[in-house]
């Protein structure tokens, strides 16, 4: 039987840490995916998740379960990836792992197999979104990440950014015109995405 | 409906784009697309961001964070035994202090002579200055401290004697060749400070020779072992590439036996 997030909270702040291991199992691959969009680094992202985790597990009395659990967990990581790239002063930046091929990074597509052009193609403009990404202004990059890998609604996001609904459109809408742009700008810009500029 | 209110409006530009609104405002702004190219270009270009979005993957990691509950370590019957977290050198001090006060407890005393490092404790009885105590005689000065009729106390008084009787005749003999060194083995007057320096030099000086001879065997030691290995190594070396040389050697004969029959063949068919 799979419990839901709530209910392994719930067994969680018992004192059951065997269902916050439950939970960790569960959301760990999305925090890292959206900690590392965030920072740009691996091994930084690695350690905020891990932080992250912690924090929640701490502070999982006090959960009183206003919002999702998923929630609560992408706005604990979201103000340590802020705390973070404020407190490392470093421009954020994307590299590829050590000893990891960058042809590897680009994901398995279950239908059929592409060429080595088409993984390069998608290599390349996977590098130039993560930089054009990187050049947004904070919320509007955590807004697109929300929407955009993790799905959230706009309700959701706003609730979690502390602002209006119209204001998470308004940030939606100018973090993609700006990385469209920015792609046009660097010659990487998919098909559909050139065109007149609005 | 062309609704011009909808035109370049971000509100609903994203709803729609990621189909979130209620049906009636989708449908209009459907509508307004089909008669807005400004409208229809930009929904393609915020489709085509969305697209390069999705190439943007993070690298493949390995994760497996876990909650591990530290447990508070069990105090057991020898728990006050376990020695408190605490720096080095106070470790070091405590362990000092301990073996300082052992020592002054024990009341050691330590003498170097011609007859080597002595080594005794303040438990024995001291010996009376200018009088010979050798070590040997205190189990025999001590007969009311255990039986007197105990079996082993005949065999050691006569291991006693057998060994007076040998050492007296050597420490005679000594002292005649020495006779400093003998004295200040027995303590029977100190050594003045020049012999004992100059003791102490000859010591050091063929402790030094003997270092020196030792060091002088271990290299040679060392540089023929090493000359045997590369002798040995020289020797494979050889072996291996006469076995290389004759085996290509066959091989390339055989290549030339198969040539020949080939040329062999071909002439008897031509």
């Amino acid at each position: 039987m799979t419990l839901t997030d709530e209910e392994l909270v719930a067994r969680s702040v018992a004192g059951d840490s065997d269902s916050f291991n439950q939970l960790i199992l569960r959301w760990e691959r999305p925090i890292y995916a959206l900690a590392y969009r965030q920072i740009g680094r691996e091994e930084d992202a690695r350690d905020v998740v891990q932080d992250a985790f912690l924090r929640a597990f701490r502070a999982l009395p006090g959960f009183k379960g206003q919002a999702k659990f998923s929630s609560w967990l992408y706005r604990i990581t979201l103000n340590l990836c802020r705390d973070f790239m404020r407190r490392d002063r470093r421009a954020p930046f994307v590299q590829p792992p050590d000893g990891v091929d960058i042809a590897e990074l680009v994901p398995a597509d279950t239908g059929h197999v592409d060429s080595i052009e088409d993984v390069v193609a998608r290599d390349d403009l996977s590098r130039h979104v993560a930089k054009a990404m990187l050049t947004l202004p904070d919320e509007q990059r955590s807004a697109i990440l929300l929407k955009e890998y993790h799905g959230l609604t706009f309700q959701e996001i706003a609730e979690l950014q502390g602002c209006p609904l119209s204001t998470v459109k308004t940030r939606l809408y100018q973090g993609l015109t700006v990385l469209r742009r920015e792609l046009q700008r660097r010659g990487a810009a998919p098909a559909g995405a050139t065109g007149r500029s609005s | 409906m062309n609704d011009r209110r909808d035109c370049g409006n971000a509100d609903v530009l994203m709803s729609y784009l990621y189909d979130e609104g209620d049906a009636a405002e989708r449908q209009r702004f459907e509508a307004h697309l089909a008669a807005c190219p400004a409208c229809a270009t930009e929904m393609a270009q915020l489709r085509g961001a969305r697209d390069g979005l999705r190439a943007w993957t993070p690298p493949e990691t390995v994760l497996d964070f876990r909650i591990v509950r530290d447990t508070p370590p069990v105090r057991g019957r020898f728990a006050w035994l376990a020695v408190p977290q605490m720096p080095a050198w106070a470790q070091l001090a405590a362990a000092a202090l301990v073996v300082g006060v052992s020592v002054g407890i024990s009341g050691l005393e330590v003498q170097y002579g011609a007859q080597g490092l002595h080594v005794r404790t303040g438990w024995q009885q001291a010996a009376a200055p200018g009088t010979v105590q050798p070590r040997v005689a205190f189990a025999a000065a001590q007969p009311s401290v255990s039986g007197s009729d105990a079996p082993w106390r005949a065999e050691l008084t006569a291991l006693e004697q057998r060994l007076r009787g040998e050492l007296g005749p050597q420490a005679v003999a000594a002292s005649s060749a020495q006779p400093g060194r003998v004295v200040a083995a027995r303590g029977g007057r100190a050594m003045s400070d020049e012999e004992f320096l100059g003791r102490v030099r000859q010591l050091i000086e063929a402790s030094e020779s003997r270092q020196q001879r030792e060091l002088a065997l271990r290299i040679t030691q060392a540089v023929r072992d090493f000359d045997t290995k590369r002798r040995t190594d020289l020797a494979r070396m050889a072996d291996g590439l006469g076995a290389l040389e004759g085996r290509t050697g066959a091989v390339v004969s055989q290549q030339r036996d198969m040539l020949n029959y080939l040329v062999r063949v071909s002439q008897r068919q031509q």
